[in-house]
This record gives structure tokens, C-alpha cells and sequence, in this order.
């Protein structure tokens, strides 16, 4: 901030971006922009819905199991909380790979990217794991066996929008993998290093935190509350 | 390259302050995960406990979305014009929550109110079907 | 490192080129500057040739339902020659058939014409000539953009073909006729590749949105600060912005809509037993008000992305051709963000008789009718712009005050739809029909109008034909009105829209007679839209040649660039910009163009 504020007065003035930002990087954000009233909308959506049922499940029944755990052990939230800090570490070492592209430190860059697409690599296999142990429990779209909290009729568009929303953000982090593994390709090929910055990793890192960010959300939204 | 950005403060500063963030992501989801515990060990729980607790939570989420945004995605280190633009459009979302949640709230009260039969089924008490598989009973389901 | 070379990091290097040596530098075949071109005024055009060719579709499909509510007893055995049983079996247009009509008309319009057709167009042709820039941020994202909006556009037309015809439940696809497909012959593979069409619109719409953003944000050149900048493009800024907030939302609702259609969810249904197939349906505990509330927070959004364009350019125009600055620059800038951020928080007065709860009706009633004060002050400003101007009539001119006029006539009666009680009686009535026609369609299709009429010459190099010009409107004028006008009176009498036949109607009975009118009016304004396109078609090849490197004495800065630019636009360096756009009739001067340097003893009333 300091570094251009000698350049504020002017910054409007025409000739260069208002914003000190490279146009790539605005487009960026606002595709975020945009991605997230893609995802409010379809939290808003379930929220909408669930507003208008007189019962609803209760997540902490849902979601209480683990991979290998011994029958009848009920482990509420342990297998999403692994999730949630593997997406946040993963964020992480996506943040200073972008960094390292800052400071033109192409193994850095390199070894974060690859930390990145692992940890990017385990959310989705433990997403395939939840999925698979949901379905087999007998949940899928149009089908819901777990029990309202009161104990009536299962409400069905219970898991229509857990699978709904999180299918849609483990797109967009399946997405995020291809891109970053692009990225990882393009470091490897010195292809930014000819072109003298990183500044593609920063956009890549940008779309990688945006889909942790999601999960902050989704995460609160569908198993918390 | 006047447009790369970061050059405040120099490598090592950077990195301390991202794993600071990284700390302070961790205890408030740790802080959250408490929360949801303590909703799912009481199920008698007061209805005013339980919505103070998932008000806290709903807060904890806020602050955890600002941290990733305002650090990860160094969007605190930009321009103040540019946060702006980010901002005031997500102030929408006050009015279209509230307008959103209120009516699905009200068509609810409107069903009940006027479909006697859907407010004395939503009452009725089911029996848990047994865990099955799903491709061998799928019929028993939603019923 | 230079700026220019890091923001254009992909096409700095062809910019170079042309400032160098521009006449003959890229190969340029055939396929490369007409068909996947990435220069940002082949890409208008091209946008606007497509949106040309769909209104002409959108405008034939009306004449066929006109046909039908002008003369429901009679039957025209050509048509069924025409368009087959399915459509007009024994000459007359049945049911399904009417029903797909409307539909595709509605969605063509709004969609592929306005939107696309409009927008598009005007967005890429003029954010790079006015905001001075060689193209646009990301002249590869616009051409995909483009080919988005054309994949859209073959599916839709395919949709027409199928053997089951087209969706055929309303353009606004509201659940459960455009969520089962045993609901209606079009609720089944038409409404499929109807979802497919538009979904690809919708990220066309994206593409093209992010750029013009970014494009208007950073790419300005030297001197042309926001306050300087033509109000087409602050329009246009504003109407990208829209477009990219609330267009994902009909995405969600799109995607939604898709898992109830094809993978046995219910988030929009809920209790229905379908007579079609007498069969009581599972689906249990969704809600199809849902849908309405995520489409129309795409829908309302989506009359101004359709309006703001034309206001835009409507404001240049009679700014230019009154030879005076537009009256209150900032008010009229003020007034477009007001209607923009509105635009947001208003959709559900769509849903006035949903059962919406009547807390939340007042509110959105409160906020619909706070859009009448930023719309009084652009119109008061358009207004006092003419007042006492040295108004030249030219084509475009008629219609940028066709427009004015259409949008106070059409925007009167919104007044009246957007009060939740009056809205009881009023909704779906051929009232709302003429309200919306004359504020959003036929308002827009004149700002559309007035556009090409006026950027003509800069698009071709030629001008088009001012007689044909001058039928061309004032038919299309006084048809607009009498198709329209009278439909106020139908809905006050509480006369239904999308009715397939209203003489079997007692209470409609009465107005035979005037359907008729409003159908041979319709003949007559379609036919005389054939005389814009043969005189567009025609003045591309054989029009009067531009000799005027500023053939109206236009300050802005499209009017600097050569008579035919090429991709990059200028030949030499990109000019500076020393003011606004409007010094029109100051000091003494007719006008006083964007790029000449303030002067010393200049009067300093504006910048």
C-alpha cells in the first residue's frame, strides 16, 4: 500500500489501471464475484428451503462415521474437521507458492504447487470416500434414509442439496487441481521464468482460495448448523 | 513491474504472517467444531442456547471467510477503491438473505396454516429404516 | 518493464505492430478477420448480424401468434404447407404450437436480441473506440464470448425442430411445466436443449461481461478519467456489472432445475398429481416459488441490462445532435448506478400474487417504486438536453427520441404494476404485456436502432439510406403505439395474457375486433422492419461512401480513429484526452473534441 500511494492522486486519471492491478488479476476477482452468487445462490436456495420445512435431519447423525471405523462408533464432525484442515493447509501452501512467485524462487514455487495438488488430491479422495459410504447407507439424490431431528419422514431435499452443493464444489476443486497442476507444468517448463513473473500462479492461487472459502461456508452451512 | 503487488515487507515477514493466519483459521474452526459438539452431546438443549450457539458459529464462519480473503487472497494489501468494489456488492446479500429466508419461512407458515393434512403428515413419527444398501432396497425410501 | 507490456502481457506484442507499421503486418485470411476474429469491431458486428437474424425470427414467430389471436376462427392453408401439422394443423395455429410461439418469442427477444443483439454489440464496438483502447482486455475471451452466444443460438434454433417442438411453457421456465417432462409435449426434449441454450448464454454473457469491466477500468487512455468518459460507457459498465452478479444466479437456478428434471430431486416440486400420465408424483417438500425467486433475481436484473445500453447511447445522441452537453453529466451518471444497485434488491415484485408474504410485498414495493426517481431524472435530463437545442433530425436522432418517448410512455404504467395491491388485478393481464413491451422491448429496440443508424458510418465506412431510414421510423413509431396502446385497455379489463383463444370468452368477446387491429398492425411495423435490414444489408456494399472523418461533429473518440480502422484502431499513438465528451456550442464553438488540450482563457464551467 505504501509503495503506491505517492501514485493515488492520478491513479484515475486514464492511462493505467485505477487499482494498480494487471487486468488478468481484476477479471479474476470478479469472476469470483460472480462464482459467489453462484454458490449464495444455492446456499440461499437451501436455506430457503429448509426455512420452509417443518422438520429437517440432524447433520451431527449424518455425518458421524469415519473411514475404517469399528461399527456403531459415532464420530460426529472428526471426518469433515480432517477435511476442512486439509483444504485450509492446502491453501496454505497454495498461498506461498504464490509468494515464492513473488520473489522468482522457482523451487519454492514448485515444491508448494506440488504440496497444493496433494493436499487438493486428498480433500476430493475424502469427498469420493463420503460420498460412497453415504450412498451405500442409502442416500442419493432423491433418496434420504436418515431420519428427521423430531423423528418424522426423512426430508429428501436434505441430501438433494448436500449432494447438489458439495458435487458443486468438489467441481470447482477438481477444477482447481487441473489448474494448479497447469501451473505446475508451465513452473517446470520455465515458462514463467521467461516471461520475468509469476503472475499466473497469483490468479491460480486466487481461484484455489476461493474454493476453500466455499468451504468455509459449505462446510458451516451443511454440517454445523 | 510495478504491478506485482506484494512487495511490502520483505519474504521471512510474509511467511510469519501466513502461518499466523493459518493458527488463527485453525482455532476458530477448532472454536466452531466446540460449538457444534456441544449442540450435538445436549439434545435438550434451550432453543435460545442452541441459536445463541449457531449465531456464534455463523460469526466464527464471517471471520474465518475474512481471514482467507483479506491474507490468502491479499486482497487486504490492495488499493481501498478495489476492496470497495469487492464489498459493497456483498452488502446486497443482507436484503437477499433476509427476503429469501423470510419467505420460505412464511410459505411454510402459509402450508401449515391451509394444508391441514401436509401439517398432521409432517407430525406423524417414522420408523428408521435399517442401514441397507442402496441398489437392493432403494424402494423402501421417502415414503 | 513498461505498464502497457504487463497489461497486455498476451497482445502487447500485436499492439506494437500496429502502431509501427499497420498496414500490413498479421496475415489476414478469410477465416481469421470474419469468422474467429478477435478484433473487438468484427466481433460487435458479428453480434449484431446474429442478434439482426434472430429478431427477425423472434419477429416472424409474434406475426404467427398475432395471426391467431387476430383471426382465431379462420385458417390460412398455407401455413400448415409452412410449418407443418404440428404447428398449424389445418391451417390454423393449435395449442402446443401458440404455446411454443410465445415462448421462443419471449426468449429470443429478451435473450439472444436485447441482450446479446444490444448490449454485445455496442459493448465491444464502442468500450474500446470511446474509452480509447486498441481492443479489448482480453480479445481472445471476447471472441469465445461470441461463439458461446452463437453455440447458444444453433441449439435454440434446433429446439424449434424437434419432434416434440420447442419449450412451450413461458420464457420465464417456471417449475413444474419446464421441470417434468410428461407436463407438455415442450416440456421434453425441447425444453432440454432450451436449458443447454441458455446455460452457454449465460457463460457467454460472463466472458463478455468480465472483459468489458476490466477493460473500462483499466484500459482507459491517458487523461480519460471516469468523469470524462461518454455516458454509452458508463452505461455499459454498468449494465457488465449486472449482468456478471446476477446471471450466475439463473445458473444456480438452472442447475437446480436440471437435477429436478433428470435425477429424481424435488427442489421445486412438491404435491403434484400430473392428469397427462394420471400419476400422483413422490416428489415431496420443494417449492416452485423458489425457482421464481432465483429466476427473477436474474429477471429484473436482466430488463436493465437490456435498458441501460440504450439509455446509454440515447444520451450520447441527443447530446450530439442538440449541440448541446448533456444536462447534468453527474445526475445522469448517479442516476444509472441508483438503477443498478435497485435493479438488485426489486425482484420480487414479480411474485406480487405468489402467496408472497405481504411483509415482504410492501418492501419490494417501497424499493419498485424508489427506481421511479433515478428514471424521472435521466428522462428530465434528456428533456432539458433537447430544450432549446439546435436539434438535427437525423435517423438515429428520431430514434433516441423514439426511445424517450417510449420509456416515459412505458415506464408511467410501471407505476402502477409495482404497487403489490394494484398488482392483484393487473398481474398477467395484457396490461403488464404493453407495459413491458414499450419500456424494455420496443424502448430498447429503438436505443438499438438509433445506435446502428448512428454508428453506421464508423461500423462500414458508408452511410446508410435516410429515407428508407425516415419510414423505417416513423412506421415503426406510430405501429409501436397502436399494437401497444390498446392492450392497456385489455388488461385493465382484465384480459389474460397467453390465452390461446379469447373468443370462446364471453368476457373477451368484445375485443375481437380490436385484436384484429392489433394483428394487422403488427403485419404492417414487421413488414416495415424489412426496410431497416434491406437498407442496412444494402448501404454495407453499395451505401453512400463516409468522406467525414467526423461526420457529425462528434467530440467523443471513436471519430478520431481512420474512416475504416483497422485491429488496433488507431495508426499511430492512442490520443490523449484533455476533457469531457460534451463540450458542445462552448465558447463560441460548435464543438470541441475529447483531444484538444484545454485552452488558456477557456470559460472553466465543466472539465
Amino acid at each position: 500500500m505504501s509503495t503506491v500511494a505517492t501514485a493515488q492522486p492520478k491513479l484515475w486519471a486514464g492511462g493505467k489501471s485505477p487499482f494498480n492491478v494487471e487486468y488478468g488479476k481484476v477479471m479474476m476477482w470478479y469472476f469470483l464475484m460472480s462464482d459467489t452468487f453462484t454458490f449464495a445462490a444455492f446456499l440461499i436456495a437451501y436455506g430457503t428451503v429448509r426455512f420452509s420445512a417443518n422438520s429437517w435431519p440432524d447433520p451431527n447423525e449424518v455425518f458421524n462415521t469415519f473411514p475404517f471405523a469399528p461399527e456403531g462408533v459415532h464420530t460426529p464432525l472428526v471426518f469433515v474437521s480432517i477435511m476442512t484442515f486439509i483444504l485450509i493447509v492446502s491453501s496454505v501452501t497454495m498461498v506461498l507458492a504464490v509468494q515464492a512467485g513473488h520473489h522468482n524462487d522457482k523451487k519454492a514455487v514448485v515444491k508448494n504447487l506440488i504440496l497444493t495438488i496433494i493436499g487438493g488430491a486428498l480433500f476430493l479422495g475424502c469427498q469420493a470416500w463420503e460420498w460412497t459410504h453415504l450412498y451405500h447407507e442409502g442416500a442419493w439424490w432423491g433418496k434420504n434414509p436418515f431420519l428427521n431431528a423430531d423423528g418424522t419422514a426423512p426430508t429428501v431435499n436434505f441430501t438433494n442439496f448436500f449432494f447438489t452443493i458439495t458435487g458443486f464444489h468438489g467441481f470447482h476443486v477438481f477444477t482447481g487441481v487441473i489448474i494448479n497442476i497447469i501451473m505446475l507444468i508451465m513452473t517446470l517448463n520455465n515458462t514463467f521464468e521467461k516471461r520475468g513473473h509469476y503472475l499466473m500462479i497469483e490468479k491460480a492461487g486466487l481461484y484455489w482460495h476461493f474454493v476453500d472459502l466455499v468451504w468455509v461456508f459449505v462446510f458451516t452451512c451443511f454440517y454445523l448448523i | 513491474m510495478e504491478y506485482s503487488t506484494n512487495s511490502h515487507g520483505d519474504y521471512s515477514a510474509i511467511k510469519k504472517e501466513i502461518w499466523k493466519v493459518t493458527l488463527i483459521l485453525s482455532l476458530l474452526t477448532i472454536i466452531e467444531l466446540v460449538f457444534g459438539f456441544w449442540i450435538y452431546a445436549q439434545p435438550t438443549m434451550g432453543e435460545g442456547l442452541k441459536w445463541t450457539l449457531k449465531g456464534l458459529i455463523i460469526i466464527l464462519m464471517l471471520s474465518k471467510a475474512f481471514y482467507i480473503v483479506a491474507y490468502f487472497m491479499h486482497l487486504k494489501h490492495e488499493l481501498r477503491t478495489f476492496i470497495m468494489t469487492i464489498i459493497l456488492p456483498l452488502i446486497s446479500f443482507v436484503w437477499i438473505i433476509f427476503a429469501f429466508l423470510y419467505d420460505g419461512n412464511s410459505f411454510k407458515d402459509l402450508r401449515n396454516g391451509f394444508d391441514r393434512h401436509h401439517k398432521a403428515q409432517s407430525k406423524v413419527k417414522a420408523v428408521k429404516p435399517a442401514a441397507t444398501h442402496n441398489n437392493t432396497k432403494k424402494q423402501e425410501h421417502g415414503h | 518493464m513498461s505498464n502497457a507490456a504487463v497489461l497486455h502481457s498476451n497482445i502487447g506484442t500485436m499492439h506494437d505492430d500496429h502502431s509501427a507499421h499497420h498496414e500490413h503486418h498479421h496475415q489476414e485470411t478469410f477465416i481469421n478477420k470474419y469468422v474467429f476474429s478477435q478484433d473487438h469491431k468484427m466481433i460487435a458486428k458479428q453480434f449484431l448480424i446474429t442478434g439482426m437474424v434472430w429478431a427477425l425470427i423472434g419477429g416472424f414467430l409474434s406475426v404467427l401468434f398475432r395471426m391467431q389471436l387476430g383471426f382465431p376462427e379462420e385458417s390460412f392453408p398455407w401455413l400448415e404447407d409452412l410449418l407443418g401439422k404440428w404447428w398449424a394443423a389445418g391451417g390454423r395455429i393449435t395449442a402446443q404450437g401458440y404455446y411454443a410461439l410465445v415462448t421462443t418469442h419471449g426468449t429470443v427477444l429478451v435473450f439472444f436480441v436485447l441482450t446479446a443483439g444490444l448490449s454485445g454489440t455496442f459493448a465491444n464496438f464502442l468500450i474500446p473506440l470511446q474509452i480509447g483502447a486498441r481492443d479489448m482486455a482480453s480479445p481472445f475471451m471476447n471472441m469465445l464470448s461470441y461463439w458461446f452466444f452463437f453455440a447458444a443460438g444453433v441449439i435454440m434454433l434446433a429446439s424449434i425442430f424437434v419432434q416434440t417442438g420447442p419449450f412451450s411453457g413461458g420464457w420465464t421456465a417456471y417449475p413444474p411445466l419446464s421441470a417434468l417432462g410428461d407436463a407438455s409435449p415442450g416440456s421434453k426434449t425441447g425444453m432440454d436443449m432450451w436449458i443447454i441454450s441458455m446455460a452457454l448464454f449465460v457463460v457467454s454473457s460472463l466472458l463478455g461481461g468480465l472483459n468489458y469491466i476490466a477493460t473500462i477500468l483499466n484500459m482507459r487512455t491517458k487523461g480519460m478519467s471516469m468523469t470524462r468518459m461518454p455516458l454509452t460507457i458508463w452505461a455499459l459498465l454498468f449494465t457488465a456489472i449486472l449482468g456478471v452478479l446476477s446471471f450466475p444466479v439463473l445458473l444456480s437456478g438452472f442447475i437446480l432445475l436440471i437435477f429436478d428434471r433428470n435425477f429424481g430431486t424435488s427442489f421445486y416440486l412438491s404435491d403434484i398429481f400430473l392428469a397427462s400420465t394420471n400419476t400422483a408424483l413422490p416428489n415431496e417438500g420443494g417449492s416452485a416459488i423458489l425457482f421464481q425467486h432465483l429466476f427473477w433475481f436474474l429477471g429484473h436484473p436482466e430488463v436493465y441490462i437490456i435498458m441501460l445500453p440504450a439509455m446509454g447511447m440515447v444520451s450520447e445522441i441527443i447530446s450530439i445532435n442538440s449541440r448541446k452537453p448533456i444536462f447534468g453529466y453527474l445526475a445522469m451518471v448517479g442516476s444509472l448506478f441508483a438503477i443498478a444497485t435497485l435493479a438488485f434488491l426489486v425482484w420480487a415484485h414479480h411474485m406480487f400474487v405468489t402467496g408472497l408474504n405481504p411483509f415482504l410485498g410492501s418492501i419490494f414495493a417501497l424499493l419498485t417504486l424508489l427506481i421511479a426517481l433515478p428514471s424521472s431524472i435521466k428522462v428530465f435530463n434528456w428533456l432539458t438536453t433537447l430544450w432549446r437545442g439546435n436539434i438535427r433530425l437525423t435517423p438515429g436522432m428520431l430514434f433516441a427520441i423514439g426511445f424517450v418517448s417510449m420509456f416515459i410512455s412505458g415506464g408511467l404504467t410501471g407505476i402502477w404494476v409495482g404497487n403489490a395491491t394494484l398488482d392483484i388485478h393487473l398481474h398477467d393481464t395484457y396490461f403488464v404485456i404493453a407495459h413491458f413491451h414499450l419500456v424494455m422491448g420496443v424502448a430498447s429496440m429503438f436505443g438499438m436502432f438509433a445506435g446502428v443508424y448512428h454508428w453506421f458510418p464508423k461500423m462500414y465506412g458508408r452511410h446508410m439510406n435516410n429515407t428508407l431510414a425516415y419510414i423505417h421510423f416513423w412506421i415503426t413509431l406510430i405501429g409501436a403505439y397502436l399494437i401497444f396502446w390498446p392492450m392497456h385497455y385489455q388488461g385493465l379489463a382484465g384480459m389474460p395474457r397467453r390465452y390461446y383463444d379469447y373468443s370462446i370468452w364471453e368476457s373477451f368477446k368484445q375485443f375481437s375486433e380490436l385484436n384484429r387491429f392489433i394483428s394487422i398492425v403488427v403485419f404492417i411495423t414487421f413488414i416495415a422492419q424489412l426496410l431497416f435490414l434491406i437498407n442496412f444489408f444494402y448501404s454495407i456494399w453499395k451505401g453512400r461512401k463516409a468522406t467525414n472523418l467526423n461526420p457529425y461533429g462528434a467530440n467523443t473518440l471513436e471519430w478520431t480513429t481512420p474512416i475504416n480502422p483497422g485491429h488496433g484502431n488507431w495508426p499511430g499513438e492512442i490520443p490523449e484526452v484533455h476533457r469531457w465528451a460534451y463540450d458542445y456550442g462552448k465558447d463560441g464553438k460548435d464543438f470541441i473534441t475529447q483531444t484538444t488540450p484545454v485552452g488558456e482563457e477557456e470559460s472553466t464551467e465543466h472539465h
